[in-house]
């Protein structure tokens, strides 16, 4: 007996702690890992091949390639009919063109007189250049993921929103600084945005031009109309997840382009202003501690599925 | 910690080997919960313990709960080996030891499993060490029992000791702050 009772109790302590462990275990599965590294360190726009896309011109997309001599690089961005290009020779020789979409045509032109037509077939699209340094070349470009960041308010100012985009696949975080905040995901198929979060929260919005203007509802009862705009570094989704004296703590930040950042912790259950966020490298205090909040990426997991 | 220093032309130590084994293991059991703290990416969820504003207040009770049956194991153990010790007091000592540590498991679990080995303020890392070293020294004491016949006299009161004071940190460094910081209540 005096022999075994210690490694009963030190058995029993195992056997428990496994039970505990267990239960945690598969009552946290529900709600899956947490958002697990959402993080890319994003310039608004990067470029990566896609697979075989639609047939016709994509409502939101951005095609990257160059002259078939190699001499001249070739950017065409695509939002709803809206167009717009970059060719660029190196040495300042750079034009910019605006234009429209037709089907799967794209035609566009620069104030100095360049023309550039070209045809969106699957996930390539093949066309000519003229009046470009006096010269006429074909060109072909592919298209890539995009991923960008659209930053802006509702309606009345109440809520701040930033909506970041990887593909087809969508993140959002929208707030009132205080005491409202929401969490979204979901997906962009051609120019609709469609994004939902917990306790009934939803963002629907169209791409048009460079913006994005649609509904947001931070929770059931509350919807309210916003705009935001194609928005580039540091405007961004920001997100950490901490322990502030054994609470669970998440934090959001919806930062805009001119590095106004609105937020909000939920510290366990209460909600309160988020601190400040150092946007260069994401640091920030919290409760003496100090933290760093990672920008999420349109592909990352923020809603608990 | 070392073993006792052992002269060599002595008979072969009796007590080297258990005790070693058991100090080994509680280190090791140390190590192991605190490379899984640092390691495992915490999930900020944990299951609730029902009856509780907050899981940080269940924690709190239960740790403090557990540091009463520690103050009862105080006073049983020192008494404990005397001739004179009262009837019955062993099993008091016993049971008083494995309520306390069965009442502080289910706040390890959430401290490791929902939160992790945390540095960011001297109190937390205090925290975080004196819940590697409770465990681990736990660990050997028990096993250090198993063997007690045969071990130095000393073993079992020092890392008595040292669970006790290991526990009253925990406690002083969450629970008391706690209850200081945000009040007493459920």
């Amino acid at each position: 007996m005096s022999r075994q009772g210690p490694l009963l109790t030190l058995g029993s302590v195992v056997i428990v702690a496994g039970l505990f462990l267990y239960g945690n275990a598969v009552a946290a599965k529900p709600g899956g890992p947490p958002a697990a590294a959402a993080t890319t360190p994003t310039p608004t726009a990067t470029a990566t091949s896609l697979p075989a896309g639609a047939t016709s011109a994509p409502a939101h997309a951005l095609f990257a390639g160059r002259s078939s001599g190699d001499q001249v690089t070739v950017a065409i961005a695509i939002n709803g009919k809206k167009a717009a290009a970059d060719l660029n020779a190196g040495l300042a020789s750079e034009v910019s063109l605006q234009g429209s979409v037709s089907g799967d045509l794209v035609s566009l032109t620069s104030s100095s007189g360049t023309r550039l037509t070209g045809s969106v077939s699957g996930p390539d699209m093949f066309g000519t250049v003229s009046g470009f340094l006096g010269q006429s070349f074909p060109f072909s470009a592919a298209q890539a993921i995009v991923q960008a960041v659209y930053a802006g308010r509702s309606s009345n100012g109440e809520l701040t929103l930033a909506v970041s985009t990887d593909g087809n696949q969508a993140v959002a975080y929208v707030c009132n600084g205080h005491t409202i905040e929401a969490w979204l995901q979901g997906s962009v198929k051609g120019n609709q945005v469609n994004l939902t979060g917990s306790k009934g929260a939803s963002l629907t919005g169209s791409l048009t031009g460079l913006a994005m203007f649609g509904m947001v509802t931070p929770n059931t009862g509350l919807s309210l109309p916003f705009s935001a705009e194609l928005s580039p570094h540091p405007a961004g989704v920001f997100q950490a997840r901490v322990a502030i004296n054994g609470l669970a703590t998440r934090i959001g930040w919806a930062v805009l382009p001119d590095g106004t950042q609105v937020g909000v912790a939920v510290i366990g259950s209460t909600r309160q202003p988020a601190p400040l966020l150092d946007l260069s490298d994401g640091a920030f205090t919290l409760d003496g501690g100090s933290f760093t909040a990672a920008q999420v990426a349109g592909n990352a997991t923020v809603v608990s599925p | 910690m070392t073993t006792q220093p052992v002269t060599v032309r002595q008979a072969p130590d009796q007590y080297a080997k258990p005790l070693l084994i058991a100090l080994l293991s509680g280190c090791a059991v140390a190590l192991v919960l605190g490379l899984y703290g640092g390691l495992h990416h915490p999930t900020h969820y944990a299951l609730d313990i029902a009856g509780f504003s907050s899981p940080l207040y269940a924690k709190a009770w239960l740790t403090t709960a557990a540091v009463v049956f520690a103050v009862v194991q105080l006073g049983t153990g020192i008494r404990i080996s005397r001739p004179d010790a009262p009837h019955g007091i062993a099993t008091v000592h016993r049971w008083s030891g494995r309520i306390a540590i069965l009442l502080t498991v289910p706040v390890i679990i959430h401290c490791l499993y929902a939160l992790g080995f945390q540095t960011y303020s001297i109190r937390v890392l205090i925290h975080s060490v004196l819940g590697c070293i409770f465990y681990g020294a736990f660990v050997a004491k028990m096993l250090s029992l198993v063997n007690r016949e045969t071990m130095p006299k000393w073993v079992i009161p020092v890392l008595g000791g040292v669970v006790f004071v290991s526990l009253a940190g925990l406690w002083a460094t969450s629970a008391l702050w706690l209850f200081t910081t945000k009040g007493v209540h459920g």
